[in-house]
């Protein structure tokens, strides 16, 4: 499915521990294996709490796992310390949920662009006026917004403006932590064709993080599915609506509201919330709500099983190849 | 006779007129999506069918009757008999319009005592009850927590419950189900679902996902820039509106095994 030699960065049992109250641990991801492919986009859908940002904020330095490995540029950017993690930073660049708290206020949108450009010596500061419409117009805004203040543009623009400021470094992967859920449908539909089509000029790499099946699949390569820390399935993006096939994806797929979805279909949501990533239960992390559950469930924990190429599932009910 | 008629209506703040000449009408039972892009003024209407119009706004023209009886000119004696009794609202989040330092025990019983003249033992036992009615497990601990305590979707149960007391022949929801996931999105719209087979709620639904709005609604309103731009009922929005803006946003809707862009 993927080259092996596209391979752009690959994590290696990552697993993240944050210390609580009472002396117990919170797992936030538990042993995640992710590859991300040059020019593909990798999507990462769950619920909240189940992990997903906190994976992707390893990718950007802003966090280290408690073990584990994260390979990037022949290095484990897990290690990395100063100068050498500041260095790395402008390979990989974050896009935020919230376009509006992801700005200083009362910078002007030429030195928010600019901003990176500046810190990594890239541009003279005389260059400034040039470059910042450039990026803008790459994004699709008007140049003149150069001038503009983050509160003076609507949030599909905002949205655009921090594209352009994460693209400016030229990085190798961005990482997108639901970049588009605060902005409008026919807004969002503009800001995914534009990401893709940035995509396909610049092969670029994309780690988006999401908790909409349906437009996730519009446009990953890979979607891994994760729940309570644990990735419980990859695939490839194309097709996932027939291939996908652990309960849990099963169940979020049925909870997407679609207006081609057959109307007089009766939704059967899954019961029940996700338990606390605090007292994580032993075996498989969905049994309390599969509707498939067995001893073997409450026992052991499944660990990914490749069904076929690009397509890994951990759960008991396809051990022996079988189907539901 | 309709249940609820807004007719002509235009509510304005200060001398912004921020929705223009807004006609629905609401039967017994029906469910209404109203949707649109944020800032289009969809939740001003059913704010102002509350009379809950925030800042100052104000219903300047027009007339939003309920059975037959103008809100408009209602006293604030007649709005508490109303609000929370016939006609009930869930927010966004549930949670926000509780009180956070009071258990939601507490809260209830107040709300119960403010329409019913009993005990706060029963009004307590009356609470729990239906928040058992709403699938919540473990009602006596719900009573008994604080709104933070919650989680997300459980907040909103509690909300839902609230509204449904006194089984309200009107229900207004801004936004029910966005601060949620999709999995306890799913089991919030059922629930809602269900409101309206059980008791024959009419529920006037705002959002900006389509996706909901449309499996929920008998008749879909698309609102733009304060003003109507079409409305009708579900298949025809879906299949035969010739509308520009309504076909822009339901093309908008991202749709499994639908267009990819890559």
């Amino acid at each position: 499915m993927f080259d092996e030699k596209d391979l752009v960065l690959e994590a290696k049992h990552v697993t993240r521990r944050f210390p609580a109250s009472g002396g117990r641990q919170l797992l936030a991801c538990n042993d995640v294996n992710l590859k991300m492919y040059k020019g593909k986009t990798l999507g990462l859908v769950g619920e909240s709490g189940c992990g997903k940002s906190t994976f992707m904020r390893f990718l950007v330095g802003l966090d280290t796992p408690s073990e584990g490995e994260i390979w990037f540029r022949d290095m484990d950017i897990t290690k990395l310390k100063g100068r050498a993690a500041w260095e790395n930073h402008q390979h990989v660049q974050m896009v935020f949920q919230d376009p509006s708290t992801s700005f200083n206020p009362k910078m002007k949108i030429r030195d928010i662009v600019c901003e990176p450009l500046l810190n990594f010596g890239r541009i003279k500061a005389s260059q400034k006026d040039g470059k910042a419409r450039e990026l803008l117009e790459m994004v699709e805004l008007p140049g003149d917004f150069a001038d503009r203040f983050p509160h003076n543009m609507s949030g599909g623009q905002r949205q655009r403006v921090a594209i352009a400021r994460a693209l400016a470094l030229e990085p190798e992967i961005i990482v997108m932590d639901e970049a588009t859920s605060a902005l409008d449908v026919s807004v969002q539909d503009t800001v995914i064709q534009l990401i893709t089509k940035l995509q396909r000029e610049k092969n670029i790499s994309i780690g988006f993080i999401c908790h909409n099946l349906g437009l996730i699949q519009s446009f990953a390569h890979q979607i891994a599915v994760m729940y309570l820390g644990n990735i419980v399935e990859v695939m490839p993006g194309e097709g996932m609506a027939e291939k996908c096939c652990h309960p849990y994806s099963k169940a979020l797929l049925d909870a997407v509201f679609d207006v081609k979805m057959d109307f007089s279909r009766k939704i059967e949501p899954i019961k029940g919330e996700a338990p606390s990533p605090l007292d994580v239960p032993v075996g498989c992390p969905f049994q309390d709500r599969c509707p498939h559950c067995m001893a073997a469930c409450r026992e052991t924990r499944p660990v990914l099983r490749e069904l076929e190429p690009g397509h890994e599932v951990a759960c008991h009910l396809f051990e022996n190849g079988g189907a539901i | 006779m309709a249940l609820l008629e807004i007719s002509n209506v235009d509510i304005s703040y200060g001398k912004n007129v921020t929705v223009k000449d807004s006609n629905i009408t609401l039967e017994k039972g029906e469910i209404c999506s109203i949707v649109g892009e944020s800032g289009s003024g969809k939740t001003t209407v059913i704010r102002a069918v509350l009379g809950l119009l925030a800042g100052g706004g104000k219903v300047t023209a027009g007339d939003i009757v309920y059975e037959g009886r103008s809100l408009l000119t209602l006293n604030d004696k007649e709005w508490r008999a109303l609000r929370g009794h016939d006609i009930s609202m869930i927010f966004q989040d549930s949670g926000a319009m509780m009180n956070q330092t009071r258990l939601i025990g507490n809260t209830y019983v107040e709300y119960i005592r403010t329409h019913e003249n009993i005990s706060k033992k029963e009004a307590w036992n009356k609470g729990a009850e239906m928040l058992g009615r709403m699938r919540l497990p473990d009602p006596d601990r719900i009573m008994r927590s604080y709104p933070f305590q919650l989680s997300g979707g459980q907040r909103q149960r509690v909300g839902i419950a609230m509204g449904m007391t006194y089984q309200p022949r009107l229900l207004l929801a801004d936004e029910p189900t966005s601060a949620l996931d999709v999995t306890t999105q799913a089991q919030i719209v059922r629930q809602m679902m269900e409101l309206r087979d059980e008791y024959g709620t009419s529920i006037i639904i705002v959002t900006h996902d389509l996706g909901v709005a449309t499996y929920m609604a008998d008749k879909i309103v698309v609102m733009k820039n304060g003003e109507i731009e079409e409305q009708g009922d579900r298949s025809y929005m879906l299949h035969e509106s010739t509308n520009a803006y309504t076909k822009k946003l339901l093309d908008a809707v991202p749709s499994l095994g639908g267009k990819r862009y890559v």
